[in-house]
């Protein structure tokens, strides 16, 4: 087994064989999750501090979901009504959680690089649960899970991440996963909501970018939608949002036009109707929801395997 | 007191004078200047009242001056104090800072201005020129009362880091300062374009997930600029320019005789956006087995970013740095003239104000004890003449003011540095004079360190015993190598 390591922050420090480990313990974490009683002692008498700085439902329950079924004590702490509202730091906060016994600090912070920081003061294990733009590396395991469970690996299967990517920590944890693991992957979206492909390929040099969805579609093993912030129309990155789900949306026409053994991906929530359908969302192409089961199963994997 | 300065290297631009020699500084002057020809010839001994101080193996130059100090004070006092940022100046050889109009209140009207004056004469200890505001308050909006600024004393106009977004009074304020004959000092950023922005947008920007500015954004407002100053005539001075289209646009009004000229910074000559990176620049290049930053010359061996950790709220600044391909203009850009002067755009800030998110924290580098240093990078490397780069810190800046510059001829005030180009040391801003601790280079290694600082005849800065009589036992010069002569 590969070195334990004491803060999941992206999965750019991640090998091949350390996110293999990972997939491996996640398989005997779904087996736990299918007891009568699904819990096991791993985890008795940790502390576990779920820290987040911005709205999250599914991440959260779903980290503490894992906690629990790994019998740890978890707290959770959000800023909403909390002292950071009266102008506490980032760094005050972590130190008190620190002299407050905190073991695991799981955090969503706003600003890209915040886990950094936090790692530079915290003593114990550090899990990221989402930064700003940067990195949410749950997710992205997550995500390699469900391919490989569909798959049986991911060595050279053709994936396009479809959307708001430049805006997207999902993509960025994904790209790093997923080229490490072989992957070919192609960005896809408007312009304006990627960028120069030179700036995405002088950090991971394999990946392709395409501004059309449709001569993809017929190659692609794995289509991952990106949620679409409709805050990108006020910002004036798109024209409206009519024109984006006629070109990226995946609709039930597209769906048809892919691979019979093709999977669609969401890491949610989705905008249905606009970067997805709702009849694609529930065909049996797409594993949404397995997604979503996967997620606690990961991040019980990275629990365990953190707690030494 | 009178003062002998023996043996040193003497290199004052201004004069196109660089040799061996000593100076012999008495009454706030240089009284006399004795080069190789006068060594061979008998000389009086030096009176008992006279001072020798022994420069062998160091360079003696014109003091420097800064065209970009923040002073903080009035307004900012736990940031950085007239006192402290004096300090801060004579370690980095400095004898002339040109404060801009950043202190609080904003000294945009003549009382203000004779207030800055006072608290600068009472606790100054270098040279402090007033740069007053070009606008009420510095928001672009109102035009400052320039003529009476003007007759208080204000050596040029600028609204700080801020960009006036309203071109028609931008074009007002450079027609009213030509007629006023002093230079509009401008930051270039388009407001819109760089909205929400904290790191040059590119490859680290992307990685990093952090929202970009891109170069054009500079350049846009540059480019406006300039057109601006060609059809009034004014004197533009582009502050702290950044990137490569931006050297190209005033290389170009340059020679069609338009009145621009332009500054740089030493961390944007010599840092690029993958300091942003920290130690994830190391294990990139662990892991790729490629390069990861610096193919060619781009970084000296001993710079490492990697001492940082990622994301680190000191490599924060505006502009913010840009990577190597326009650092590499901006270095070809000062060498052949396009940029007149190095300016530091010192901006202390506070600990509590840093330590926190890259995306949260007050831009700025606390850089004048590290200026010399990190600009004599360019002469270790082999890209900039070390005259060049004095002229650059002396000459350079003086013509900005329009002003003779500073030099080391018979008459001249006596605003002096010493340094010796070879030595090296650690950057500890612990130790700072300076009360703005905010640096990337902590624990950095850098060569080259100022010794002695003599401003108007008086020594304000001594390191450790320089130069005493008695540790004056003669070694070789250690200039070799990177001191040419023509």
């Amino acid at each position: 087994m590969t070195k334990l390591r004491r803060h999941v922050i992206d999965l750019d420090d991640f090998s091949a064989t350390e996110i293999e480990e990972i997939l491996e313990t996640t398989e005997s974490m779904r087996e736990v999750l299918g007891r009568e009683i699904k819990q096991v002692p791993a985890l008795r008498g940790k502390t576990v501090v779920n820290m987040f700085f911005e709205e999250s439902t599914r991440t959260r329950i779903s980290f503490e979901l894992a906690a629990r079924a790994l019998s740890a004590n978890v707290v959770a702490f959000t800023a909403r009504g909390s002292s950071v509202e009266k102008g506490e730091s980032l760094v005050d906060t972590v130190r008190t959680l620190q002299a407050l016994g905190a073991d695991i600090i799981v955090m969503r912070h706003s600003q890209s690089g915040a886990p950094y920081l936090v790692a530079r003061y915290f003593r114990g294990a550090l899990i990221n649960a989402g930064d700003g733009r940067h990195a949410h590396p749950t997710q992205a395991l997550l995500d390699l899970y469900t391919i490989r469970s569909r798959f049986g690996q991911i060595r050279d299967l053709n994936v396009v991440i479809v959307g708001d990517v430049l805006h997207s920590r999902v993509a960025r944890s994904n790209l790093w996963g997923l080229t490490r693991l072989g992957a070919r992957v192609t960005l896809c979206g408007p312009p304006t909501l990627i960028g120069p492909a030179a700036f995405w390929t002088a950090t991971w040099p394999t990946v392709r970018i395409c501004h059309e969805l449709d001569p993809l579609l017929p190659e692609a093993d794995v289509v991952m939608a990106l949620r679409l912030q409709k805050e990108r129309m006020q910002s004036g990155l798109l024209p409206a949002l009519r024109e984006y789900t006629r070109i990226y949306g995946l609709t039930a026409e597209r769906l048809d036009r892919l691979p019979k053994h093709a999977i669609v991906m969401h890491p949610g929530p989705m905008n249905e109707g606009i970067e997805i359908f709702p009849e694609v969302a529930t065909a049996p192409a797409a594993v949404i929801e397995t997604q979503v089961t996967n997620g606690v199963a990961v991040r019980m994997a990275l629990l365990y395997r953190m707690a030494g | 007191m009178r003062y002998l300065i023996k043996n040193g290297t003497i290199i004052d631009p201004a004069n196109r004078v660089a040799t061996i020699g000593d100076i012999l500084v008495a009454n706030g002057k240089v009284e006399r200047l004795y080069d190789l020809a006068d060594l061979h010839n008998d000389r009086e001994p030096p009176g008992p009242d006279v001072e020798v101080i022994n420069a062998r193996g160091c360079v003696v130059a014109p003091g420097f001056t800064d065209l970009h100090t923040h002073l903080r004070q009035p307004g900012e006092e736990h940031k950085e104090t007239i006192a402290s940022v004096c300090a801060a100046a004579t370690i980095g050889g400095f004898t002339t800072l040109c404060a801009r109009p950043t202190t609080r209140p904003t000294p945009d009207n003549p009382a203000t201005i004779r207030q800055l004056r006072e608290l600068a004469d009472r606790f100054g200890t270098v040279r402090i020129d007033l740069i007053g505001a070009l606008t009420i308050g510095n928001e672009g909006r109102m035009l400052s009362e320039m003529r009476e600024l003007a007759e208080a004393g204000c050596i040029a106009f600028s609204d700080g880091g801020r960009t006036i977004a309203d071109t028609a009074l931008m074009r007002n304020a450079l027609a009213y300062a030509a007629a006023l004959n002093l230079p509009v000092m401008v930051s270039c950023q388009d407001p819109y374009l760089a909205a929400g922005g904290i790191a040059h947008e590119g490859a680290v920007s992307i990685r990093l997930g952090l929202p970009g500015i891109p170069a054009a954004a500079e350049e846009a407002i540059v480019a406006r600029d300039i057109a601006l100053a060609e059809a009034t005539g004014a004197h533009l001075h582009i502050s702290r320019v950044s990137t490569a289209g931006s050297v190209a646009l005033i290389r170009a009004a340059r020679a069609r005789g338009v009145r621009v000229t332009a500054e740089v910074t030493p961390h944007h000559l010599t840092l690029t956006d993958r300091w942003l990176l920290g130690w994830l620049e190391e294990r990139n290049e662990l892991e790729t087995g490629r390069p990861g930053a610096h193919p060619d010359l781009s970084l000296p061996s001993w710079l490492n970013p990697a001492l940082l950790p990622p994301y680190d709220s000191n490599t924060r600044v505006e502009p913010p740095l840009r990577s190597i391909e326009h650092v590499e203009a901006l270095i070809e850009g000062l060498r052949e003239g396009v940029i007149d002067a190095i300016a530091v755009d010192h901006a202390p800030q506070a600990l509590v104000d840093r330590e926190c998110e890259y995306g949260l924290a007050p831009p700025g580098i606390s850089g004048l004890e590290t200026a010399l240093a990190l600009t004599l990078t360019l002469v270790h490397r082999g890209e900039m003449d070390i005259v060049n780069l004095i002229a650059k810190l002396t000459e350079g800046p003086a013509q900005v003011l329009n002003r003779s510059p500073a030099n080391l001829r018979p008459g001249a005030t006596a605003d002096i540095v010493i340094f010796d180009p070879e030595r090296t040391w650690v950057v500890e801003p612990e130790h700072f004079a300076s009360q703005g601790r905010n640096t990337p280079l902590r624990g950095q290694r850098l060569k080259g360190q100022v010794m002695l600082t003599m401003a108007a005849g008086k020594i304000v800065f001594r390191r450790e015993n320089f130069g005493r009589q008695t540790q004056a036992a003669p070694q070789p010069s250690r200039l070799e190598g990177i001191f040419e002569t023509e």
